[in-house]
């Protein structure tokens, strides 16, 4: 799909270091091991299928199966099982035994796999806690028998080795499985509980059928809810504004004997002939550095590079490297989170937070079961994705949990303590997406909150409260409404037997008297109702107008992705943002051509995302969530 | 208006009798009370006192209001009990015998009353209702202030069995005589003749002013207001007013509130008491100081109102709201107290009564000799 000229594995370093510092890839703890050995693989199975255009079918399996050889741990059996692509015979030692070995790495896409650590980390895990590495079957569509293995790191060479290889009869086209046996603990439940991870996923998934068993319980199923593949931008180039020295020479790495200039020219996004142009002129770059081969290049060139290139002004990265998951597609799937009172969905159009392309989608619902248990009076739950990977950890420093404390939910009818998590059986979702995210860690567990990024995702979080509160406030006119009726059952008689004692009243009176004031009360009863289904009914139209608008029919199955929603911005827009730094714009002409290519590309390709750049920073038109201000 | 025993029981019956039928003929029972508020007020100094205009508040029965109504109903019975029984309550303790009834009687839990707030509001819903008092209805409020001295006046008083007790304040020695909120029992005499009644805000200062020998020295009925006048009070000045037909002073702070909250209802009543207010005022009495004018006659020490205090500033406020929109200050027969709302509001500066004793410190009977030379020069308004 993607036009990649650099698609392939490529490899880097060694298995050494990564092997002593497990902690720092998710390995940090028994019950941390088991999450994130199912992480990688759930994460590498998507991926994997989003990559090749395939609706995702995973079987996941996590049990005890025995003692483990640590000290208060269990041996645990982590599988997964996809119907992906499948993993070619040669490529399976480097996929799960060496690492840095990537498809994914420095392409600046939105994928969950970013650096090619993942998996082999996970079996690295599994070899030096129970000796035994990945077990592996795969298959792909060009193979008639699927290969069974044994896959061990070779820590030494930073080499995978094969064992135990064998072809079988498998009973799907093409697909993989991957089995570790490890040390480690189940944790099912709470924020870093598996199921939270599965949960996660499947909101976000919502083209994805889940089959899973956690430890004793049987197996459940959640089907897929549309069977819209995510439509998966092309990659971008990475920004110089959003890298470290490490990863701009590492970068360079991928490029082979190509001139400086030219690495610099077609490995990163806006930089363009005016900015090498500037920086010769304004930051003394001489000719012979931008002439010399990358990869003779030394540390002291990338770093004289590096410091030009922050100095220099350059434009935002164009924001068409985001992907969503889409209102319409969140709107069903969070129905599968279980049985739901109301919800409401909000995807915000691309934007620029921090030189980088982002785009924050959230999806809130109340629960029913969770509204008639004891915890009506704790803190919403709140799932966190970067990249559609659910986070799970230190969750008071994410950007995400930041903007969610900082917006003012009472507006909307929720009940919330001061500068806290709103209160009640709520499940707050918010998906950051980018194809630079930044992480507070090395372990990807928070996203890093930079102002603009948080208060681009309260925006998010405001426009998803003022439709939710919409449904608020028909239920308070409901429950109103039974309040007054039971009013009149309580007063009614009250009223009737007291007039009577002071009068001294006869029976018949009384009666009467009583059977006329529930035909009063009974009026406004009425009324109320009334009322109610009218606030119902405003509702309704709401929801149905706001579909029409999103371009999707009541009964359409995988309707449209919200076209109207990413609004194009001219071309001039974009250089807006553009600083006096750099000498001059790029040609028009030129910008617009690529822009045209790249569209007839895409629509070759069947997929229709945008045509031109969009930065698109201005509001959606849903309500105004400067409301709070 | 003040009515009896037996017209509020047959007031009552043909209220309920009223509702019942309404009900009995599906129709929504309407309940009409005097609305006793500042936009329903009138002033005409011939009457002397605030009294209603035709607004009224209607309570008309539905969902919103059914609980209103059968609360009301609820503390009728309970008042008309009293009634019947010739037993005697607060506001307080009618708040603790509607808590017990509804313990009682699990049926009527609903109508609990959770704040005293709210059964006083009920209770005044009901007075206002009727027309009448809450004292007729056996309620009495802890009536503070009024303590009361002097060497003429004689108190005549109509026990409940209608037996008569005689008080004669000059007997009293350094006790005061203490009015109760029913002065309307009262009956007032005097041996030989009185020249005025003082009123004096500040009851404290009141007390000095007789242990320093004021009624000694002077024929006159001496009483102090301790703030803002209860219904005993004021109840009492009327009656003083109306049986002694001796002129009247009222000496408190210059400032304004106690020219509206103190003065005002002294003389006139208050919005909030519409219909109480012919038998709980006093129209005759004059307003003698502090005045302006006096501060700088006796060199009075005065000093600037804060306007960053929040009680100091929303006095100054209702000041101005009252000389826009309140009908006493806006009588012409009132100007004179409404010239002292604007100096105040003007000069934003205010002088207390006690300031009188700064004149001659050595001289314990100054503010006796300031207060006796501004009657005779009829420096008052
Ligand atoms: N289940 C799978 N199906 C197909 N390809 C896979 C699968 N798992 C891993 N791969 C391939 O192996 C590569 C390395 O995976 P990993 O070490 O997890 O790194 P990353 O996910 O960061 O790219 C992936 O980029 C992908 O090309
Ligand atoms: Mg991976």
């Amino acid at each position: 799909m993607s036009a990649n000229p650099r698609k392939g594995i490529t490899t880097s370093s060694t298995a050494e270091y990564f092997s002593k510092n497990l902690q720092q890839v998710g390995f940090s703890s028994q019950t941390k091991a088991v999450l994130t050995t199912l992480k990688e693989a759930v994460d590498n199975s998507l991926d994997a299928c989003e990559d090749h255009g395939i609706l995702p079918e995973l079987r996941v399996l996590v049990e005890k199966s025995g003692a483990g050889t640590l000290k208060n741990s269990d041996r645990i059996r982590v599988r997964v099982e996809d119907n992906g692509p499948g993993i070619p015979p040669e490529d399976i030692p480097k996929v799960f035994g060496e690492y840095l070995a990537s498809s994914k790495f420095g392409r600046g896409r939105c994928s969950r796999g970013q650096q090619g650590i993942g998996i082999s980390a996970a079996t690295t895990w599994a070899q030096l806690t129970t000796a035994t590495g990945a077990r592996v079957i795969s298959k792909t569509a060009g193979q008639r028998k699927a290969l069974s293995c044994l896959v061990e790191v070779d820590i030494k060479n930073n080499k995978g080795t094969l064992k135990e290889k064998d072809t079988i009869d498998w009973d799907r086209p093409h697909g993989t499985s991957v089995e570790f046996e490890l040390d480690g603990r189940i944790q099912l439940n709470g924020e870093a509980g598996l199921t939270n991870y599965l949960l996660g996923n499947v909101l976000v998934n919502p083209h994805m059928t889940l089959h899973y068993k956690l430890q004793d319980a049987d197996w459940v199923t959640v089907e897929r809810v549309t069977n819209e593949i995510p439509k998966i931008p092309d990659s971008v180039e990475p920004h110089p504004h959003t890298m470290k020295l490490g990863e701009f020479i590492a970068h360079s790495h991928l490029f082979g004997r190509v001139k400086v200039e030219a690495w610099l020219r077609k490995g990163f996004s806006r930089v363009t002939p005016s900015v090498i142009e500037a920086m010769k002129k304004t930051q003394g770059i001489k000719k012979a550095l931008l002439e010399k081969n990358v990869d003779q290049a030394g540390d002291a060139d990338f770093k004289e590079l590096y410091a030009a290139l922050q100095n220099v002004e350059l434009m935002a990265p164009s924001t068409q490297s985001v992907l969503s998951i889409g209102e319409h597609a969140l709107e069903k799937s969070i129905q599968r989170l279980g049985d739901v009172d109301f919800f409401s969905v909000v995807t915000r159009r691309p934007a620029i937070c921090d030189f980088k392309p982002v785009q924050v989608e959230v999806a809130i619902a109340r629960q029913k079961n969770r509204a008639a248990g004891t915890d009506a009076d704790e803190p919403a739950q709140v799932l966190r994705f970067a990249n559609r990977v659910p986070l799970q950890f230190d969750k008071a420093a994410c950007a995400i949990v930041g903007a969610l404390t900082t917006v003012n939910w009472r507006t909307y009818g929720l009940a919330q303590p001061k500068a806290s998590l709103p209160i009640g059986p709520y499940v707050m979702a918010v998906s950051v997406v980018s194809p630079f995210i930044k992480f507070k860690n090395a372990s990807k567990e928070t996203i890093d909150s930079s102002d603009e990024l948080v208060e681009e995702i309260r925006r998010a979080l405001m426009m998803a409260g003022q439709r939710l509160s919409r449904h608020i406030k028909s239920e308070a006119r409901a429950a109103d409404l039974e309040r007054r009726i039971q009013h009149i059952e309580q007063f009614g008689p009250i009223l009737v037997e007291g007039l009577v004692r002071i009068t001294g009243a006869s029976a018949s009176r009384k009666a009467k008297a009583e059977e006329g004031l529930r035909k009063i009360l009974g009026r406004d009863a009425k009324e109320a109702q009334a009322a109610v289904t009218e606030a119902n009914e405003k509702l309704e139209e709401h929801l149905k107008a706001s579909r029409a608008r999103r371009g999707e029919a009541d009964d359409d199955e995988g309707g449209g992705e919200a076209p109207e929603e990413i609004v194009e911005a001219p071309p001039e827009k974009a250089k807006v943002l553009k600083k006096s730094g750099g000498k001059k714009a790029p040609p028009p002409a030129k910008g617009k051509a690529k822009a045209k290519g790249r569209e007839r590309a895409l629509r070759a390709d069947g997929v229709e995302i945008f045509g031109s750049e969009s930065p698109a920073m201005e509001e959606p038109g849903e309500g105004s969530p400067g409301m709070e201000g | 208006m003040a009515r009896t025993e037996e017209a509020i029981i047959k007031l009552s019956k043909r209220l309920c009798d009223m509702m019942l039928g309404d009900l009995e003929k599906a129709k929504r029972p309407v309940l009409e009370a005097t609305k006793c508020a500042l936009d329903n007020t009138l002033y005409n100094h011939k009457v002397g006192y605030l009294t209603p205009g035709g607004k009224m508040v209607r309570t008309e029965l539905n969902v919103s209001s059914v609980k209103k109504m059968s609360r009301a109903v609820f503390m009728l019975e309970v008042l008309l009990r009293n009634i019947d029984s010739g037993a005697v309550n607060t506001k307080r303790e009618l708040y603790y015998i509607s808590k017990g009834e509804i313990k009682h009687s699990p049926r009527l839990k609903p109508l609990d009353f959770e704040e005293q707030d709210e059964s006083d509001e009920t209770i005044d819903f009901i007075t206002e209702m009727l027309e009448c008092y809450r004292e007729d209805m056996n309620c009495y409020a802890n009536d503070r202030g009024g303590q009361t001295y002097s060497q003429q006046l004689v108190v005549e008083e109509t026990l409940p069995d209608g037996t008569k007790a005689t008080i004669e304040l000059s007997q009293l020695g350094t006790s005061p005589f203490q009015p109760k909120n029913r002065p309307q029992n009262l009956k007032l005499r005097t041996k030989g003749k009185v020249d005025f009644a003082l009123i004096v805000e500040s009851e404290g200062t009141a007390n000095t002013l007789v242990a320093n020998g004021f009624t000694k020295r002077n024929k006159c009925i001496l009483l102090g207001a301790q703030g803002v006048p209860s219904n005993a009070v004021r109840g009492w000045a009327k009656r003083i007013q109306d049986q002694l037909a001796i002129p009247m002073y009222f000496f408190g702070d210059l400032d304004a509130y106690t020219l509206q909250n103190i003065y005002r209802t002294l003389k006139a009543g208050s919005a909030a008491s519409l219909i109480r207010n012919s038998d709980y005022s006093a129209p005759d009495v004059k307003f003698l100081g502090v005045l302006p004018e006096d501060i700088e006659k006796y060199d009075l020490p005065d000093y600037a109102v804060k306007e960053s205090d929040p009680q100091e500033a929303r006095a100054l406020k209702k000041a101005s709201d009252a000389l826009k929109n309140d009908p006493f200050f806006r009588d012409s027969r009132n100007k004179g107290l409404a010239k002292i709302l604007h100096w105040l509001l003007k000069n934003k500066r205010r002088c207390e009564q006690q300031s009188f004793f700064s004149v001659s410190p050595k001289d314990p009977v100054m503010p006796e000799k300031i207060i006796l030379e501004k009657i005779k020069n009829r420096v008052y308004v």
